[in-house]
């Protein structure tokens, strides 16, 4: 095990003070850090790093998110996905590469309002996120309940491995879709889909707690194998 | 409403109208995340002021022309509702309320990394539901608490305290008899761990001896409310019980 | 500052009407509810120190504050011997994402409109106990309310905050002398004589529900706010959005309304009763 040492931290804060190669929301004013987000610090060797417990959504390439179609042009829908930028999905990558605007029709395939399912392909500081359908379980979505969460919360909700999302799927019957810009599709039973809430809502709630996928699971009064679960109960693997 | 003028700001004994000492705060309470729709919030008292602070943002900018390519546009707005004052307020913006929301986002600009948002907008909205002086201090207090409940990127949190002159005599964190019937007023925001003075405004005459007392009580001042300001955050995210290392 | 939102921001997902839609035709709401019951209402009074009146008002997460401030004024030309009542309110941009610094666009001034037809119309407070000097000095009583978080129903919301700070309010008291009028430095309460109440109902689908979600009005057709100043009275009304309805819903609402009403009414006294009182 690496040497961790772990502190709650808020904007401002001396994390640590030394050389380190990796730094992750923190700022340097020569060989000090200082945090610039309220989160848990995590400090070892080589690096420091406040893993952070609010926050907008900041896309990434290969991020999966659920948006809502909310304007169209000729050439592209216009996805609003939690973040403070619109995305764009490309007519061509729903069409093909023969799309003409003239032989295809945007509205028959998404129409404003509807939600969908989609990947981060590209997105840099200079341009808005731009997305593709490519991948499987990819498109739009026809049933099940939306829930938001904090974006920052999501490795929470998934959990080492994908635990804490096992623990509610077993729990409550249903089905979760996990997406990088806090939203959540649960599909399944109804008393289930309630039950998913509000475990949901105390994984929110107690983020920075440890031995939260055991309160979770008690929530739910379901038993997952131990294997997948380590002694930290951390951060999903980056 | 109706109130006996007081002539006598300090007694013989320097004890000021409402029983404080020279360096004494008001009672100072603050919540973090009060509002349900923005994406941060945080609800200060300070005396008898009553502010509520919400950040939108970092989201598209309206109208798009306005943003900047390589980082986050600030907007902020310091507005006072009718019935905050002794005498009804007109809803609209006072040239007193626009001057003190351009101070107050020039003093919080300095705390934040806005080049982590760039072509966005984040927007600060203040509202003093009741003012009884010291209320630009108290609310870039409140915004900066509202800012870090966003989770925008921040250097450092900002907090405001003033100090003034009464009597003769400097005094921290005037209230508002004191501040309309006082000699002197100099509200101060400070980046509390960066040691920057990012807000410093003065009305009467201070000699010079006396503006360094002054700046003194008002930086002590400042460190005091940041330490109420620090455990309101720290509630908000890790419980009463988790203020300190865990 | 200018910060004016798209329409984008606006756009109801399809999937949320349709399990809306789906869910009220067997009689329950997607939070739970009944067609014709409230969210939580909480009341709290005398919380701004410096107003006459105040009280802040909570519908579920819809949260809205009240300010009375009581000033002599000159009455208007065509009532010499009335004091003057006069309701603004004002959605603060830091009550929704949607809301917008500046000037009140038009939803803002009928919101106000609606609420000050509500209290001026039913008499509620008594304008002639408010000359002081016919023709030359009047108490003029301002009721200011801000909307501090939006989720819905914001008619029913600004009108218990107006009443309940109008309910907990006082005034100065003034002597007339040959001089003028003066101050005493004392107060009294304000001669307040009915308890006007609102009622919003909003037509989704062919059900009408009442208190609407931000997520209901989002889907609604049409909506329709009833006041009433007691069990046998009406004394506001207003219909709104590009929707319609049947005379048989408009009688169901007016009905829903006096009886909603009467429920809310106690509630609403209870509530302020058990508020701080101005001092």
């Amino acid at each position: 095990m690496v040497d961790v040492t772990r502190k709650y931290v808020i904007p401002g804060e001396l994390v640590s003070e030394g050389k380190y190669k990796n730094s992750l929301n923190v700022f340097r004013v020569e060989d000090k850090y200082y945090s610039t987000r309220v989160g848990m610090a995590e400090i070892t060797p080589d690096s420091v790093r406040v893993i952070p417990l609010t926050g907008p959504y900041i896309p990434r390439v290969d991020d999966l998110v659920v948006g809502k179609i909310v304007d169209y042009s000729a050439f592209a829908w216009e996805v609003d996905i939690n973040s403070c930028f619109y995305a764009y999905l490309p007519a061509q990558n729903v069409f093909g590469r023969d799309y003409s605007p003239a032989r295809n029709e945007l509205t028959q395939k998404f129409a404003v309002g509807d939600l969908i399912a989609a990947k981060v392909m590209a997105f840099d500081r200079t341009r808005d996120p731009l997305l593709s359908l490519s991948g499987p379980g990819l498109g739009k979505i026809r049933q099940g309940e939306v829930v938001k969460i904090s974006p920052t919360k999501v490795p929470r909700v998934i959990g080492k491995k994908g635990s804490m999302i096992r623990a509610v799927e077993m729990g409550t019957n249903c089905r979760l879709t996990v997406a990088q810009n806090g939203l959540i599709v649960i599909s399944g039973p109804t008393e289930g889909i309630i039950k998913a809430i509000s475990a949901l809502r105390l994984i929110e709630k107690e983020a920075h707690v440890a031995d939260l996928t055991q309160k979770v699971q008690t929530l739910l009064s379901v038993k997952v194998d131990e294997k997948s679960e380590s002694e930290s109960d951390g951060e999903q693997e980056e | 409403m109706s109130k006996s003028s007081i002539t006598k700001l300090l007694d013989a004994k320097g004890v000021r109208h409402d029983g404080r000492k020279f360096n004494e705060l008001r009672p100072v309470t603050m919540k973090v995340g009060v509002l349900e729709n923005a994406d941060g919030s945080a609800y200060i008292e300070f005396g008898k002021n009553k502010i509520m602070a919400a950040v939108y943002g970092p989201r598209e900018v309206h109208p798009k022309h306005m943003s900047v390519p390589d980082r986050s546009v600030l907007r902020c707005r310091y507005h006072m509702t009718p019935f905050s004052t002794d005498t009804r307020k007109n809803p609209a913006p006072s040239r007193r309320e626009i001057e003190i929301s351009k101070v107050i986002r020039e003093g919080l600009e300095p705390a934040l990394i806005l080049t982590d948002y760039p072509r966005t907008a984040i927007e600060v909205y203040l509202e003093v539901l009741q003012s009884d002086g010291g209320s630009r201090c108290a609310s870039i207090t409140a915004a900066s608490l509202a800012l870090a409940d966003a989770g925008i990127n921040m250097r450092d949190l900002v907090v405001g305290c003033a100090a003034g002159k009464i009597e003769g005599r400097v005094v921290v964190d005037l209230d508002d008899v004191e501040d309309k019937e006082g000699e002197g007023d100099m509200p101060m925001a400070i980046l509390p761990n960066l040691g920057q003075v990012t807000l410093l405004q003065l009305d009467g005459r201070f000699s010079r001896k006396e503006f360094d007392e002054a700046f003194k009580l008002a930086k002590d001042g400042c460190m005091k409310v940041y330490d109420i300001q620090r455990k309101a955050l720290m509630e908000k995210y890790f419980g009463a019980e988790e203020t300190g290392e865990q | 500052m200018n910060s004016k939102m798209s329409k984008k921001s606006l756009v109801v997902e399809h999937l949320k009407r349709a399990q809306m839609l789906d869910i009220l035709t067997k009689g329950v709401r997607l939070d739970g509810r009944g067609l014709l019951d409230y969210r939580p209402i909480t009341i709290e009074t005398g919380i701004i120190e410096k107003a006459n009146g105040s009280a802040k008002v909570r519908i579920g997460n819809t949260e809205v504050i009240a300010g009375v401030k009581v000033q002599t004024g000159a009455p208007f030309e065509d009532t010499p011997d009335q004091g003057l009542l006069i309701v603004t309110a004002e959605v603060l941009p830091l009550a929704s994402a949607y809301a917008e610094p500046g000037p009140p666009n038009e939803d803002a001034i009928e919101l106000a409109r609606v609420a000050d037809r509500g209290i001026r119309e039913s008499g509620v407070v008594d304008l002639k106990e408010l000359c002081l000097v016919k023709g030359k000095n009047v108490l003029a009583v301002f009721i200011d309310v801000s909307v501090l978080n939006v989720d819905g129903n914001l008619f029913d919301a600004v009108s218990y905050a107006a009443v309940a700070a109008l309910l907990s309010s006082t005034m100065p008291k003034y002597e007339v002398t040959a001089e003028g009028v003066k101050d005493t430095g004392k107060t009294i309460p304000l001669p307040v004589k009915l308890t006007p109440i609102s009622i919003t109902m909003v037509l989704i689908g062919n059900t009408i529900i009442v208190d609407p979600t931000l997520d209901e009005e989002s889907v609604m057709t049409a909506r329709i706010t009833i006041a009433s100043a007691d069990k046998n009275t009406i004394c506001a009304g207003q219909k709104g959005n590009p929707g319609g309805f049947t005379e048989e819903q408009v009688m169901l609402a007016i009905d829903t309304a006096i009886s909603k009403g009467e429920e809310i009414r106690k509630m609403l006294k209870k509530g302020v009763g058990h508020g701080k009182k101005q001092k």
